[in-house]
């Protein structure tokens, strides 16, 4: 018989694995991306509405704690657009290979692409912080 | 009861064109156009350029070409609309009341149309230097 596993407050656990913290991650860097990207929208077009609050808007943004989410952020675009296209590849050219083994597969590879994209990028934006908010 | 489980070949699905299989598309295929747009802003002004280089001139000096224009108002349309989009799917996933789900909708298409809006209308008016 095959194994149930119960959780500390006696549910059955959901055993989604890979699959299932794609989704969450496809998710949350995606509201992370919306929320920043909506916030983005306002702050940008002040140089038409009101031109004097745009070099206060980009002084928040030159702040430490705002350049480490800009970091943070980076990562929620990248990963999100190589798990995007993995979803899109699959469902609109492969719809056959929608199979738990492939899905498992393509789920480290995305991460690994998205962490191998993200460092570089990261690094050097790290460097930015390090040289115009520390004076390295 | 036995459950009962129909064999369908995958991929070869027939879906009525509806509203929802119309946002399904949508989703994808604005995904494979977001990757080199949305990407390639990201690279050039977070990454190359950083946000200590970025001020109103800069802003004035980029959008003095039509091509940087058209960029930012594809990326505008394409990204938000995607967002937005992604955001109601989340929500519907948590709502069970249907009439709820349908009054979310209307409030979500508001936002995206007033933020659209507001980023098109700096777009096409430009940088105002005082």
């Amino acid at each position: 018989m095959q194994e149930i596993r119960l959780n500390v407050v006696g549910l059955t656990r959901y055993r989604g694995q890979e699959g299932q913290l794609s989704f969450i991650l496809h998710r949350l860097t995606g509201l992370g991306t919306l929320l920043f990207l909506a916030i983005h929208i306002l702050d940008t077009s002040t140089v038409y509405f009101f031109p004097s609050l745009y070099q206060h808007a980009v002084e928040i943004y030159r702040s430490t704690p705002m350049m480490l989410g800009e970091i943070v952020l980076v990562f929620c675009v990248i990963y999100h657009g190589v798990n995007g296209a993995r979803i899109a590849l699959f469902d609109l050219f492969f719809p056959e290979s929608w199979t738990i083994q492939t899905q498992r597969r393509s789920a480290y590879w995305t991460l690994g692409i998205a962490l191998v994209l993200w460092v570089p990028a990261a690094f050097w934006m790290g460097r930015s912080l390090l040289v115009y908010n520390f004076g390295l | 009861m036995a459950a009962r489980t129909e064999q369908v070949p995958l991929g070869k699905v027939e879906i009525e064109e509806s509203f929802e299989s119309l946002a399904w598309k949508w989703m994808r295929y604005s995904a494979l156009l977001l990757i080199p747009l949305a990407w390639g802003h990201v690279a050039i002004q977070d990454v190359l350029v950083g946000v200590h280089r970025i001020d109103l001139d800069y802003v004035a000096m980029r959008w003095a070409s039509l091509g940087w224009r058209v960029y930012d108002f594809a990326l505008l349309a394409f990204a938000f609309a995607h967002g937005v989009n992604g955001l109601r799917q989340v929500l519907n996933d948590y709502i069970g009341s249907a009439r709820t789900r349908r009054y979310l909708g209307w409030v979500l298409l508001l936002l995206w149309l007033v933020l659209s809006l507001i980023g098109a209308a700096a777009i096409v008016g430009g940088v105002r230097i005082s």
